[in-house]
């Protein structure tokens, strides 16, 4: 897709969103599709992560007929110019402030009682156009853009969804992560990952889904059968290409009692092909260190 | 004649305060009586709260001329160029880099979004502000330290919690509140603590956020979100409103009184701490604009705010009601963008 136009006799110069892959004519700061600055390089670690390019403040994202401006820094706010044809939803608690003429309303979910037990949002949010309305997360952090292509995916983990126009379907399923540990007679489920993980999609029409991480955001792409170890609650989002498991870590010189939460890390291994994104700052993720009598499929590492 | 100390600007004795930057005003050695001007601070196109004390401002304080200022030793035929700050409306010399009232940047303009949300400026690190004869020093850009440098004469007051450190010589006291039932009963500081100068005090949240500078010109009143003040000069008189009807009380996000910060014939400096980044809007007369009351951050009295409750259901669940707070204008709406308190424990 190309943007913009140039005069006839001017060369045709065209800018590649390493980001997002939208190809525009470069005469703008930001991508015009997820935000991302193009006069700054693009910072890839040693080990192959790709930070989230920066963004310059009230920068601008065109999608459908409506944008958004992300403004601020710390804990930046998503503001929607919606056309009247647009729309957007979002988790209810997101909201920051509207004009009065923007209607909002509920839009219904499957499996409500799952959601109900699973902690996740009963109830999705949706506003129309014309009007402005804006969205913020409480905590510091970025906002990324993830502009989805038709027939594009992805999965996220729980609470990290902000807003999505309406053009991107919204789903849920079981992460299948998990363990039990046993105190006497009682038994504990815990998930490292959450119960559930989000997965949206676009169709049959580009949409721009908009997350939220703590921290700072790091991405790289997983080759055929590669894999990789990350803290659960580090994790973002990644492809739906991409599988995941438990992975149980024992350091040398400890006992193999399991009776102390010190003698074993928890990892979740993500194996390729696709993209997995990271944030810098994850949820400390409580390990009772009590005894592990059953858990989901797992690999495990005694050093 | 007097002078002023900051910057050297010699003015009348009829006059207290610097009418550029505020600073108390010092005797001098009579000096000729060359035409004292000075700029006007005052916020224009700023939609100012209710003034609370109708006699006029005495002629000091109502600087009515706004050629530039004139040094005393500076050449008569070189006239002195300024700078308006965007934030706060204080004229600032022409190679000042920070405003000196608000510490907003110079170089850098305003950020406005498409909807018209102001952002507060981000004040650059060690950044100095000044007020009365005293200066303040912001230090540090994600949980940013306030460091007063008290004069003798002046006076901040402040919530107790908010204090990082001080000299071991710096005063303290506590200021006489009235409704001290009321207060205790409401949630609100019950006490609200004084430092004098001379000596060094310096305040911080918990918290990421921006540092708001609000100088506040005279016959302001504005309403600020309880908690969210860190500190107030003494120029500043503080006093708390009942938040008016009972849905706005127990879903308005704030309970049931708002901090009310007014000032006399002399200017103030307002300290307040946003969670997230801040962000300022000035509505028209009968404009609205519905907010996440948890975001209300402070606003002009001539602002009104209602809480209107907005019904979200979906099928058997029945669904919950959403909250959002009406303002109206005229006047400024100001909001932070992280609206839930994170303590550090």
């Amino acid at each position: 897709m190309t943007l913009g136009g140039t005069a006839p006799n001017q060369p045709t110069r065209t800018h590649t969103c390493p980001w997002c892959g939208l190809v525009s004519d470069g005469t703008q700061l930001n991508c015009p599709a997820c935000g991302a600055t193009i006069d700054v390089e693009r910072i890839v670690t040693n080990s192959g992560w790709t930070e989230l390019p920066g963004r310059h403040d009230m920068a601008k994202l065109q999608f459908g007929n409506s944008h958004c401006q992300i403004e601020g820094t710390y804990v930046p706010v998503a503001d929607f110019n919606l056309s009247p044809a647009d729309g957007v939803y979002f988790s209810h608690h997101v909201l920051l402030w509207k004009e009065p003429q923007v209607n909002i309303t509920a839009m219904s979910l499957k499996g409500a009682w799952k959601r109900l037990f699973a902690g996740l949002p009963l109830i999705m949010t949706q506003a129309v156009g014309p009007g402005h309305i804006a969205f913020s997360m409480d905590a510091a952090g970025e906002v990324i853009a993830l502009p989805l292509q038709p027939g594009q995916g992805v999965d996220v983990r729980e609470h990290i969804f902000m807003v999505a126009t309406l053009n991107i379907t919204y789903d849920w399923f079981s992460t299948n992560v998990w363990f039990n540990t046993r105190n006497g007679d009682e038994t504990e489920t815990h998930y490292p990952l959450g119960a559930y993980m989000d997965r949206f999609y676009a169709p049959q029409s580009p949409g721009l889904l908009l997350l939220h991480a703590a921290g700072n955001v790091f991405t790289r792409h997983l080759a055929q059968g590669q894999t990789i170890l990350v803290k659960p609650t580090a994790l973002l989002f990644k492809d739906p290409s991409v599988q995941m498991q438990l992975h149980f870590e024992h350091p040398n010189g400890t006992t193999r009692s399991w009776r102390s939460w010190g003698e074993r890390y928890l990892w979740l291994r993500l194996f390729g092909p696709g993209r997995v994104a990271v944030q810098s700052a994850y949820a400390h993720m409580h390990d009772n260190g009590r005894n592990i009598t059953r858990h989901s499929t797992a690999t495990r590492q005694r050093w | 004649m007097k002078h002023c100390p900051t910057c050297n600007r010699t003015f009348d004795d009829t006059k207290a305060f610097c009418g550029l930057d505020g600073t108390r005003l010092v005797e001098d050695a009579p000096t000729p009586s060359a035409g004292q001007q000075y700029n006007q601070p005052a916020a224009q196109g700023w939609p100012s709260g209710p003034v609370v004390q109708p006699t006029p401002a005495p002629q000091h304080a109502e600087p009515r001329r706004v050629e530039a200022p004139r040094v005393a030793n500076a050449p008569a035929a070189d006239p002195l160029e300024r700078l308006r700050c965007e934030w706060c409306q204080a004229m600032n010399e022409k190679t000042a880099l920070s405003c000196r009232a608000c510490g907003a940047p110079l170089d850098i303009k305003n950020l406005v979004s498409e909807s018209g949300w102001r952002e507060a400026p981000r004040i650059k690190d060690m950044t100095e502000i000044h007020f009365g004869a005293s200066t303040c020093q912001v230090e540090g850009e994600i949980v940013p330290v306030a460091e007063l440098n008290l004069a003798q004469g002046d006076s901040v007051f402040f919530e107790h919690h908010v204090m990082l450190w001080k000299d071991d010589r710096t005063p303290m006291g506590v200021m006489p509140l009235q409704g001290g039932i009321k207060r205790a009963l409401a949630g609100m500081p019950f006490i609200i603590s004084l430092a004098y100068g001379p000596g060094r005090i310096a305040f911080s949240r918990d918290a990421t956020g921006e540092l708001v500078v609000m100088p506040l010109h005279p016959g302001m009143e504005l309403d600020v979100r309880e908690h969210a003040f860190l500190l107030a000069s003494h120029h500043i008189s503080y006093s708390y409103v009942r938040i008016k009807g009972l849905r706005n009380i127990l879903f308005g996000g704030q309970g049931m009184f708002m901090d009310r910060f007014v000032t006399g014939q002399q200017p103030g400096l307002l300290l307040l701490h946003g969670y997230g980044d801040v962000f300022e809007r000035v509505l028209q007369p009968g404009e609205s604009i519905m907010i996440e009351p948890g975001a209300f951050l402070y606003k002009d009295a001539s602002v009104t705010m209602n809480v209107e409750t907005q019904k979200l259901t979906t099928g058997f669940f029945g669904g919950t009601g959403m909250n959002l707070a009406r303002m109206t204008g005229p006047g400024r709406v100001g909001i932070q963008s992280m609206y839930v308190h994170h303590h550090t424990d």
